[in-house]
């Protein structure tokens, strides 16, 4: 093998790996199982699909008790938001960026919290009554219950 | 207790109950801003220009009151520093009960989906320029009043907007007549994407008011708009089509009657890359006096991209006719960002 060639072979096998790698953040990061973390007060314990797709998309200021609907989605950018953006709203992450921003423009919703972590999420759903947001686990806190989604806890 | 004392502490009893919605995560409030510079050829002469600059607040009081102001910075002739300051939009808004609110300040009527979406943040508009009907001031861009607003409601999504405000002629503090004006507008969104809508404005415009072309009214006008508009943005395919019929009403000339519409569509060929055409025209009946009787088409086609969500730069060819300026085009470039 002369050196020319190797070199290609080595560059070849980096760019496969690289490739590979960031071909399984992404699967991961679409495919990932999402759960619904709520306050004890204000979301309902179940909930349909198409009901979580309305309320996170800033269709509904309150809960039937009264408490008004407060969104936590973690940031665009980590895993989870991406796979909440695919699954909820079934856009890129600039798009969810852009449709809150045009919402709140236009004073028709509150845009949500966007959070780090998620335990930063957890945190705010657990201090916030009417709190809603989504996780990759399911939440430890005391303030906090998880939301079936068509009788499920992941989706 | 008496009905005097119940009615003294009627005021702050109520008070009291709006201010114990729960003050959950303390005052939150975001300032986000946009702005857009471009370059324009047009008469074998070749202009740069900036446009406004966009200030934008929003901030959530408590649970229940939340707040939203619009202040742009714009190019102003005559002005010492050239510039000059307006207060687009104060928004105060109380969300009484479920998606029902109540909003008192200065708003964009809520006549059309334009007017009530895109606002002063070029980088959202579809296009470069805002549609024909907004230039020649058909509707009214902003009412300083009170109003019901609530969206969502029921399977179909509906959305009202009830709106009574000082008409046109009067000031941000202060109305120039008895009269009132009033839109109301509904509005269904029944399918994703899909968004259509009608409303009314009606408003009587005193005798010596100026009107938003500078114009002042020598007798009063009685005006009726009804505006109808259909709007879908899709994953590939957007469309928006508005129309306005417009009645001006004077003692001397009787009713006359203005049209005015635009027809807006483009095509994601990519997902950033979105070309576009645009038709928009006027037709005013002969005596018309309110607005500036001047019969225009214009015929718009370009193309936008959207380099990411805060920045798009959008291309354009434009080609009008009006009955009095007669025929002209030009090519415009825009990039607009926010901030």
């Amino acid at each position: 093998m002369t050196g020319q060639s190797f070199r290609i072979s080595a560059y070849g096998k980096y760019l496969s790996l690289v490739l590979l790698l960031s071909g399984g953040f992404f699967a991961n990061a679409q495919d990932i199982p999402l759960t619904v973390v709520s306050n004890t007060k204000g979301a309902p314990s179940a909930m349909k699909m198409s009901e979580l797709k309305s309320v996170l998309k800033g269709e509904k200021q309150r809960w039937s008790d009264g408490t008004k609907v407060h969104i936590a989605l973690m940031k665009t950018t980590t895993p989870v938001g991406q796979g909440a953006c695919q699954k909820i709203y079934n856009m890129s992450g600039d798009k969810v960026k852009r449709f809150w921003l045009e919402l709140s423009f236009a004073g028709n919703a509150d845009a949500p919290i966007f959070c780090n972590t998620v335990e930063e999420l957890e945190s705010f759903v657990s201090q916030n009554p009417g709190a809603i947001g989504i996780m990759d686990r399911a939440s430890t806190s005391a303030d906090t219950k998880t939301t079936e989604i068509d009788g499920k806890k992941f989706f | 207790m008496g009905k005097t004392s119940k009615a003294i502490f009627f005021p702050f009893i109520l008070l009291a109950w709006l201010c114990s919605s729960t003050i959950l995560f303390g005052q939150t409030t975001q300032i986000r801003g946009f702005v857009d510079a471009g370059v324009s050829v047009q008469k074998d002469k070749v202009s740069f220009g900036i446009n406004e600059q966009d200030l934008f607040i929003t901030s959530q009081l408590n649970d229940r009151f939340s707040f939203l102001g619009e202040t742009v910075f714009k190019f102003t002739a005559g002005t010492p520093t050239n510039f000059s300051v307006s207060v687009e939009r104060i928004v105060i808004k109380f969300n009484f009960a479920g998606n029902h609110n109540l909003l008192v300040g200065k708003h964009h009527t809520p006549v059309n989906y334009w007017n009530d979406t895109y606002h002063h943040g070029r980088v959202f508009f579809p296009t470069i320029f805002r549609p024909l009907l907004f230039d020649v001031n058909i509707i009214p861009l902003h009412t300083v009043g009170v109003s019901f607003r609530a969206q969502n409601l029921g399977n179909l999504k509906f959305g009202y907007d009830l709106m009574v405000g000082n008409g046109i002629g009067s000031t941000e503090v202060a109305d120039n007549n008895k009269g009132k004006s009033i839109t109301a507008a509904v509005h269904i969104k029944p399918v994703a994407g899909l968004r259509l809508g009608i409303s009314w404005y009606s408003d009587v415009i005193a005798k010596g008011s100026v009107t938003h072309d500078n114009t002042l009214l020598k007798e009063q006008v009685k005006q009726n708009l009804f505006s109808g508009s259909a709007t879908y943005f899709g994953k590939k395919f957007e469309f928006l089509a508005e129309g306005t019929l417009g009645y001006n009403k004077t003692d001397s000339l009787g009713a006359r009657q203005t049209i005015a519409s635009y027809v807006y569509a483009g095509y994601k060929i990519k997902e950033k890359v979105v070309p576009y055409v645009r038709l928009d025209q006027t037709h005013f009946q002969a005596g018309e006096m309110f607005y500036h009787n001047n019969n225009t088409t214009y015929y718009i086609g370009g193309i936008r991209y959207n380099i990411n969500y805060l920045t798009a730069v959008k291309i354009e060819y434009q080609y009008q006719h009006a009955a009095i300026e007669g025929y002209g085009n030009k090519v415009s470039a825009q990039l607009a960002i926010g901030f």
